[in-house]
């Protein structure tokens, strides 16, 4: 890799990208200018308004047979009565209080400016305004306080017009003043008991004293919106580069230019990813520097007006180091994601709308970390976006937790280096390089350009899987928490619809795509002794790994009892069926058939299996799940249908179910199912029995029919 | 005769196209060329459009991959078929080498000059000497936007021009310029034979062709069809001129049916 050559494609790709004015504009312009102008302009806003708000005039009807003491109670209320504060701050007391002879003319307070709004109160006479109803329709007055003896109480019912925003303000400052009314007779009456008011009213004291430090309390004010900031100004940051230099390169035509130089793809690719990601964390940093400055300024003020304490930005140091290289992991990520997309477009236009969705579905998943009891788990760790989001608010908690902090800036590494892999080698083939913008993306084609047949173009099944993992990961486990076993078999069924949907949608060939062929009865046969004998191994492998992560594997069972602790027949219809199903059709099915088409064999199976370990999202559980998804794709592949590996699943997926679910007399008929840890003579006598009874299965193995054989080979070519 | 040369050996390239029916019907773009171009020698390629020609220059300037055969450049005693070292060799023009539009002709130059692994002192100094060859002094920096199609074309030439390749290989180059413009750049190509460099292009235009070309190929449907000079192909068909000797070549083939 020659540095110089990078150095320059950098440059070049720099100094193209920033003489283009939209890019300078979406880096520099909205955080430096616009977020504060937006800012400072709301506050100036906020306050113009405020200031120059209208006096209402609240017109109460009291109509009530008592002394008319919370009618005067009313007429002296005053806005200023409210808060200390509004009264300090209005520097003005009431103009005093009227009250009219004359009762048709009402009574009339007028208050001082309160913080809130300026309000004055009229009392209207009961007489007036016929039916109150008809009445506080026509917003002829706002509230209707009528009120009658009962059982020696005075009972009164406030009516007012919720739909009316005068109607309900008064109603609430009618309330109000009720309470102090109450809470005045109340005082009156223990006193005429000859009691203690204050031990009646206030038999105990409480206080709530916040612990948070302000650090703390800023943390967590910066943490809810930070995070999320932080997510959209980043892809706003490398979306436009990421287009320019990929799409943007193709329609100003400079990419065949570019393609005579002794230049290789992958430094070519190399360069343009550093270019985006350097300009994404630029302008992530000046948006997170523009929205932090605005936040710790909002603070300031709060600060202020509520006397917290002061506190110190230093605390903030291991947040601010670890923000800035989660902004370093997550750019590449984003940047990564983000050209792989727009690379198969031929245009700006192209490129904008395979944008969007990907936009969507980042801001969707940093949003999963917005979602309260959400945590920094293992899993969650994984998932970028999300877990971007989770490492700052968590920082800005000072929870810190070094092995998160590893996992989350390795994994958006990890995910930004295969991106750019992929990349690199999608690059350099010519069809998207001369092709004629066909991408392979069946899927976003016009539909009657689509012809019928076949299996599904790999850039399909890519599609697929991203999404149905997103479905599983998100979807599936919601589903799971809130359904249990039905959300289980639910998860199947997206698992089975959506690729169906795309595959029909697509027109492709539902038997060549399912491999859905008949064969021959030994195979069936086949099928059962290696599901018997890879039982027996897998257990000794799913025990040493046990033994190896005691933690993860806890996690795991604690999940698994809670839904295999249904109807039996239920348990075993969702947990072996199900999936026996819905899982084949889609790994061995859809997902080998057309790998199988594209690449070799071997390639094919290893992909499909490692996928099928991956879909299950557990490390614990990869390893088992892996090998079981070889086995599954070796038998699909030799048997040249999807039958017998179906019985594999179903078989394996059963045996779980009764060693866990079975009757009692299974543990103590085959202990070594049951046991924790593993002797070395159990070790040996489940390798031994395993591999004993899935090379009789081999035995029995017959290939799909040569005749079909070669018809598909021929179709391959 | 020089000893520097470029040679297609039995080239080959196949694209897959979606025929109906599902039926997806592999197409040889080209079928099978060999061919060899010596230095001091302009060799012009003509063919009807979607002959191939395009297809074979650009394998022939290591852009796109052949099915089959091979593609190398002979430097003195050395052979090299490397993609990334053939092209050190070789200035490829054609109307998709479209040249970045916020540069400058200077930084564009600057840029190749490191790519192709030229000292900067060095690079400086073409630079100047370009500058003068083609007469680009007062816009060379200008963005390249900011040009007219004319100096566009220049600074394309300049670009072929940098590293100074052995080897030319422009696809209608002339396509779409004015008289004076590709004048100048037949005038161009007149001169780097002089010197001594391997000149391969394609054209539609047959004056030209018959003018500036020592060897005329004619391929058509991937094939190469005729091969000699303008004089031999005029004799061998008993015709006057290369636009009589290309209809009838054609319809020779017996293929006239294209599109």
């Amino acid at each position: 890799m020659n540095i110089k050559i990078i150095r320059t494609l950098v440059r070049k790709e720099m100094l193209d990208v920033f003489r283009d004015k939209k890019t300078v504009v979406i880096m520099l312009f909205i955080p430096v200018i616009l977020y504060p102008l937006i800012f400072l302009g709301g506050m100036q806003v906020i306050a113009l308004i405020s200031s120059n708000m209208e006096e209402q005039n609240y017109r109460i009807v009291v109509d009530a047979a008592d002394d008319g003491a919370f009618a005067r109670m009313l007429a002296k209320r005053e806005n200023g009565t409210e808060t200390s504060d509004g009264r300090e701050a209005s520097g003005e007391q009431a103009d005093g209080v009227e009250i009219s002879d004359d009762q048709t003319e009402g009574v009339e307070t007028s208050g001082g400016q309160a913080e809130e709004e300026r309000y004055t109160i009229t009392l209207v006479e009961a007489g007036g305004i016929g039916d109150y109803e008809t009445a506080l329709n026509d917003e002829v007055i706002d509230v209707y306080v009528s009120g009658r003896m009962q059982d020696n109480k005075m009972n009164y019912d406030v009516y007012y017009l919720s739909s009316a925003a005068n109607s309900s303000y008064a109603k609430n400052i009618v309330i109000d003043v009720f309470e102090e009314f109450r809470d005045g007779l109340t005082e009156e009456k223990i006193r005429e008991a000859g009691l203690d008011v204050h031990e009646i009213l206030e038999p105990v004291l409480y206080e709530e004293k916040d612990t948070a430090s302000s650090e703390q309390s800023l943390g967590s004010i910066m943490g809810s919106i930070l995070p999320f900031m932080l997510i959209i100004s980043l892809m706003m940051g490398t979306m436009y580069p990421a287009i320019d230099t990929t799409a943007g390169e193709r329609e100003r035509g400079t990419l065949e230019t570019i393609l005579t130089l002794p230049v290789t793809n992958r430094q070519l690719i190399i360069s343009k990813f550093l270019t985006v990601a350097a300009i994404g964390i630029v302008s992530a940093l000046l948006n997170i520097c523009s929205m932090g400055g605005i936040a710790f300024y909002m603070y300031k003020i709060m600060d202020m007006q509520t006397d917290a304490g002061s506190f110190e930005i230093s605390r903030f140091l291991p947040a601010i180091l670890v923000g800035i290289l989660a902004v370093f992991a997550f750019s590449l990520f984003v940047s990564a994601v983000t050209m792989c997309v727009t690379a198969f477009a031929k245009s700006y236009k192209e490129a904008n709308n395979y944008i969007t969705p990907l936009m969507l579905v980042i801001m969707f998943t940093g949003y999963i970390g917005f979602i309260p009891n959400v945590e920094l788990t293992q899993t969650m760790a994984m998932i970028p976006a999300a877990n971007i989001c989770l490492l700052i608010k968590n920082m800005l908690l000072f929870k810190i937790d070094y092995t998160a902090i590893a996992v989350v800036l390795i994994s958006n590494v990890a995910y930004a280096i295969l991106a750019i892999l992929f990349l690199s080698r999608i690059y350099d083939s010519e069809a998207v390089l001369f092709g004629d913008g066909k991408n392979g993306m069946q899927l976003f084609e016009k539909r009657s350009n689509l012809q019928k047949g076949g299996v599904p173009t790999v850039s399909d099944v890519w599609f697929v899987v991203a999404l149905t993992i997103v479905l599983v990961m998100y979807a599936g486990s919601m589903l799971q928490i809130k359904f249990g076993l039905a959300g289980v078999f639910g998860t199947q069924l997206l698992l089975l619809s959506v690729p169906l949907l795309i595959v029909i949608y697509t027109k492709r060939d539902l038997r060549l795509t399912y491999g859905f062929r008949k064969t021959g009865l030994k195979n069936y046969l086949a099928a059962v002794l290696i599901a018997t004998g890879f039982y027996a191994v897998n257990t000794v492998i799913a025990t040493g790994l046990s033994v190896l992560f005691p933690d993860s594997t806890e996690n795991v069972v604690t999940v698994f009892d809670n839904i295999m602790s249904g109807n039996i027949g239920g348990v075993l219809f969702v947990i072996a069926f199900a999936p026996a199903v819905c899982e084949e059709m889609l790994f061995r099915g859809l997902i080998l058939q057309s790998m199988k088409a594209k690449y070799r064999v071997p390639a094919a199976i290893g992909i499909t299996a490692l996928l099928f370990g991956i879909y299950h999202m557990s490390l614990v559980k990869l390893i088992p799940t892996g090998l079981l998804g070889l086995v599954l794709c070796c038998m699909a592949y030799r048997a040249d249908s999807i039958y017998p590996a179906m019985l594999i699943h179903f078989l394996n997926n059963a045996f779980s179910v009764v060693i866990s679910r079975g009757p009692e007399k299974l543990k103590d008929l085959l202990p070594v199912f049951y046991q924790e840890t593993l002797g070395f003579g159990d070790v040996m006598l489940l390798l031994c029995v395993g591999l004993i009874l899935m090379g009789i299965g081999l035995f029995f193995l017959e290939k799909g029919r040569p005749g079909r054989k070669i018809k598909r080979k021929a179709d391959r070519a | 005769m020089g000893k520097n040369s470029i040679t297609a050996d039995g080239l080959v390239k196949t694209f897959t196209k979606n025929e109906k029916k599902n039926r997806k019907v592999d197409i040889n773009a080209v079928d099978g060329i060999s061919l060899t171009v010596k230095e001091g020698e302009i060799v012009g390629i003509l063919g009807p459009n979607g002959a191939g020609k395009t297809t074979l220059l650009r394998m022939m300037s290591k852009l796109m991959r052949p099915t089959d055969g091979m593609v190398s450049v002979r430097i003195g005693e050395k052979e090299i078929t490397d993609d990334i070292e053939v092209k050190r060799h070789i200035g490829y023009l054609s109307n998709n080498t479209k040249l970045y539009g916020r540069l400058s002709t200077r930084e564009l130059l600057q840029m190749l000059g490191v790519l192709y692994g030229m000292s900067k002192e060095d690079t400086e100094r073409k630079i100047v000497e370009i500058g003068k060859i083609l007469s680009m002094e007062n816009f060379l920096d200008n963005r390249i936007e900011k040009l007219s199609t004319g100096q566009t074309q220049r600074a394309s030439i300049a670009r072929c021009l940098v590293h100074d390749p052995q080897v030319y290989i422009f696809d209608e180059p002339t396509l779409g310029l004015d008289i004076l413009s590709s004048a100048s750049i037949i005038e161009f190509m007149k001169k780097e034979r002089e010197r001594g460099k391997i000149i391969l292009y394609s054209t539609h235009y047959m004056e030209e062709a018959e003018y500036l070309c020592d060897r005329i190929v004619m391929i058509y449907r991937g094939k190469i069809v005729s091969e000699g000079s303008p004089d031999s192909l005029k004799a061998r068909t008993g015709k006057n001129n290369l636009r009589e000797v290309f209809a009838e070549l054609i319809a020779k083939e017996g293929m006239t049916d294209e599109h």
